[in-house]
């Protein structure tokens, strides 16, 4: 059987790279994979969303509502947007970031708790802010990395440069 | 080598691997990685064309005489080169010649949906149609020696979710380039009536045989009296639906599906269910070879949208009367508020769009959109029509001849050299009254920078060339510019055409280039105290760094500013400030 996961966030926020790094993470552990990424309309500032699928054999490239055992999230507008795809039994991951759509303010306590009291088993990650200790916020994908590196039991990627991979460590050493 | 690669990449490394010589596009979602990738390689002629015509006559006339050359372009793309596509088929080739087409089934980068298949069951060339990115790669090379066998053009018909895919790959080296040389052949190549008559003959004899060589690409797997015909992307929806349902079929996957090949009715038993992504184009082939199908033809798979093991689960079972329940998607504990695309902080569109509001105040006018980043201009009620590359002006010339409206048409420099030359021919010479306004950022902005024709030809020197008064702007001297713009108004108002050029390089580009010399941005900060909320800033100029406060007041996010400064220009009460200086950044910016 394939894990199916559901990357998300804001455009500019390296969520193609998040999920590319996931992907090439499965393949070193000779996992097949399909990253399903779709380019929008806009370049910045829009929702982004990469499906990402390994295991031992792999047909479909995209997850369906309520297929997906993960969904990670780099902002958390948009872990309500995908929230859809979770599967009975699925996992949220969430980068404690928001980042305000247009017109409307949601303050990050009432976005946060409503997800930690959503029923759904849920990890709010401090991503942005060890990223924002490392110098950037962005590093906060590779910390997100890090942390599901802890539960997906993936190893690091070899393609990550020497911050990146820091940021990895720090966020592999996040508690679960 | 095996290599994590998006299926367009693939496409392009299945090409060299191939030999290919010649390629030719125009960006377009989900197609543009195909030249992207070929762009590095230089022994080869990589051209980015000013429309998708100009791309395929390249490549087909370099086909006709001998070389291997591939175009690639979306599916609306295909339409644009339509016309040579129907006479290629006539002609035939020399080398091998491979029109890729990516179509976008639910349209998540275009105008509409559209089955680039038809073109093949019209034009009579055949459609290969791979299920993904390893697949991708080796249709490209089976194509360009089928192309070659046949000495006819080949379609390779991809999907967004075959195109953006990403997928490992066994990956070969380049193969020297095939180049060619052409062979006079009067009654072949002069497509008058007598010869033409003589090569459509032919056309229908030779489909018969490619429709038998269709059988060539048939893959068959599994067992049982259940027959399911799939092709492309959706045969790995059906796999992993069948698994799901615990059902013996056997499933038969065409990797030709234009034309279909004719023993199917024999291997079929007359009888099957077909899964496929868009138009029940295998299911009227199949019908027509008196094939009894279940399909889309009977609504037990939509007719829109793409599909996915769920939605292919569902119409299986449906067609086969299983039992199954579809999972239960969960409901977010918060409606998610929507977050449009928008322009980039910073984007020249932006305040190109202020300036115009500002210099046609009162007109009401009729925005007259186009395809590009400034299509997002929707969002600032300055986009009431975009249909088709070129619509801005084509439509808008159209209103202002139908009745008194006073009217816009916006337009990128990209779209500009694409679809507007020979519209600006008739707006010119019957002097129809309207405001062109090119907005030109001198790159391909919205498919991620490709080079734009406007760099090397300056808009002005056509339009002037045209007798159109035109007047130059820079966007970010915005109070200047609406002086400059209110003057083209005027001649608009008088009853004849003008065209406003927007020059500045597209914001994204300008930032990569700053990072790269290690310049650092100026920003923009919203002083609390001298800001009064009267919203010009978020509502009417709408910056997406800037955001509204609770409190009604303008706060500036600073990991998103790139420190344009138009807000500043903006400001009544003058509440931004700069952090760092904007001279160099500007210059620079002009430069990118
Ligand atoms: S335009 Fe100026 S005063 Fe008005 S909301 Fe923006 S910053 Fe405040
Ligand atoms: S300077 Fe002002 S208008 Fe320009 S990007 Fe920054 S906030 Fe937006």
């Amino acid at each position: 059987m394939a894990t199916s996961i559901v990357v998300v966030g804001v455009g500019g926020q390296g969520v193609l790279t998040l999920a590319r790094w996931i992907g090439e993470a499965s393949l070193s552990e000779g996992y097949d994979v399909r990253i399903a990424e779709v380019h929008g309309m806009s370049q910045r500032g829009g929702s982004v969303e990469v499906h990402v699928r390994f295991g031992k054999v792999v047909y479909a490239p995209i997850v369906e509502e309520g297929g997906a055992d993960y969904v990670v999230a780099l902002e958390a507008v948009e872990a309500l947007r995908a929230f859809r795809y979770l599967k009975p039994g699925g996992v949220l991951v969430v980068n404690k970031r928001v980042i305000q759509p247009p017109g409307r303010w949601i303050s990050e306590e009432e976005l946060l708790g409503s997800l930690q009291r959503s029923g759904v088993k849920t990890y709010i990650v401090p991503a942005a802010d060890v990223a924002r200790e490392l110098g950037s916020v962005m590093y906060e994908n590779a910390v997100m990395l890090g942390f599901l590196s802890q539960l997906l039991g993936l190893p690091m990627p070899p393609s990550l440069d020497d911050r990146n991979r820091e940021a990895f460590r720090r966020g592999a050493r996040l508690p679960v | 080598m095996r290599l994590l690669l998006l299926g367009n990449e693939a496409i392009a490394y299945g090409a060299l691997a191939s030999g290919l010589a010649v390629a030719t596009a125009y960006p377009g979602t989900p197609s543009t990685e195909i030249v992207e990738t070929l762009v590095e390689f230089r022994d080869r002629f990589v051209h980015w064309a000013s429309n998708e015509k100009s791309a395929f006559e390249l490549a087909y006339g370099a086909a006709v005489a001998g070389a291997r050359s591939l175009t690639a372009m979306k599916h609306v793309g295909l339409n644009v080169a339509a016309d040579p596509l129907h006479s290629a088929a006539y002609t035939g080739v020399e080398g091998g010649f491979v029109i890729v087409t990516a179509d976008d089934p639910w349209m998540h980068s275009s105008q509409n949906e559209q089955d680039t298949r038809w073109y093949g069951v019209q034009a009579y060339v055949p459609v290969l149609e791979p299920s993904d990115p390893a697949e991708a790669y080796k249709y490209v090379k089976l194509a360009f020696d089928l192309s070659e066998k046949l000495r006819h053009p080949v379609i390779l018909r991809s999907v967004t979710r075959v195109s953006h895919v990403r997928a490992p790959v066994e990956v070969e080296p380049p193969a020297p380039p095939k180049w060619g040389r052409f062979t006079r052949d009067v009654k072949r190549f002069n497509l008058v009536p007598a010869n033409a008559r003589e090569l459509r003959k032919a056309l229908v004899e030779k489909w018969e045989k490619i429709a038998e060589l269709s059988a060539d690409f048939i893959t068959v797997e599994g067992s049982g009296d259940v027959f399911i015909v799939t092709t492309g992307v959706a045969y790995n929806y059906v796999k992993e639906a069948l698994s799901r349902l615990r059902v013996d079929a056997t499933v038969v996957k065409l990797g030709m599906s234009v034309p279909v090949p004719r023993s199917l009715r024999n291997l079929v038993g007359g009888e099957a269910v077909v899964v496929e992504e868009g138009d029940p184009v295998v299911e009227v082939q199949l019908r027509s070879l008196g094939v009894a199908t279940r399909g889309k033809l009977d609504g037990y798979f939509p007719r829109y949208g793409e599909l996915d093991t769920g939605k292919t689960a569902l119409g299986l079972s449906k067609a086969l009367g299983l039992p199954y329940s579809p999972p239960q998607p969960p409901k977010p504990p918060i409606e998610p508020p929507p977050r449009p695309p928008s322009l980039c902080p910073g984007c020249p569109h932006m305040a190109t769009f202020y300036i115009l509001r500002l210099a046609t105040a009162g007109l009401s006018p009729v925005w007259s959109g186009d395809i590009g980043c400034y299509s997002l201009g929707i969002n600032l009620g300055q986009q009431d029509l975009i249909t088709h590359m070129g619509s801005s002006v084509g439509l808008g010339a159209g209103i202002a001849v139908a009745g008194k409206h006073f009217v816009v048409a916006t337009v990128g420099d990209s779209t500009f050299y694409h679809a507007v030359l020979p519209q600006l021919v008739d707006v010119a010479s019957r002097s129809i009254p309207l405001l062109i306004v090119v907005m030109d950022n001198a790159y391909t902005a919205m498919t991620g920078g490709q080079p734009s024709p406007s760099r090397a030809i300056p808009v002005e020197k056509i339009t002037e060339a045209l007798g159109l008064p035109t007047f130059v702007i820079d966007p970010v001297e915005v109070k200047k510019s609406v002086e400059v713009v209110k003057k083209a108004v005027e001649i608009v108002k008088s009853g004849r055409p003008a065209v406003v050029v927007s020059r500045r390089p597209c914001a994204l580009v300008a930032v990569r280039k700053a990072r790269r010399a290690g310049l650092q941005l100026p920003r923009y900060q919203v002083d609390p105290d001298r800001c009064t909320g009267c919203g010009l800033c978020y509502n009417l100029l709408k910056c997406s760094a800037i955001y509204r406060r609770p409190d009604g007041k303008a706060y500036v996010d600073p990991a998103l500013c790139v420190g344009c400064g138009v807000c500043a220009e903006v400001c009544p009460f003058n509440a931004f400030k700069p952090e760092g200086r904007r001279e160099a950044w500007l210059e620079l910016w002009q430069q990118a």
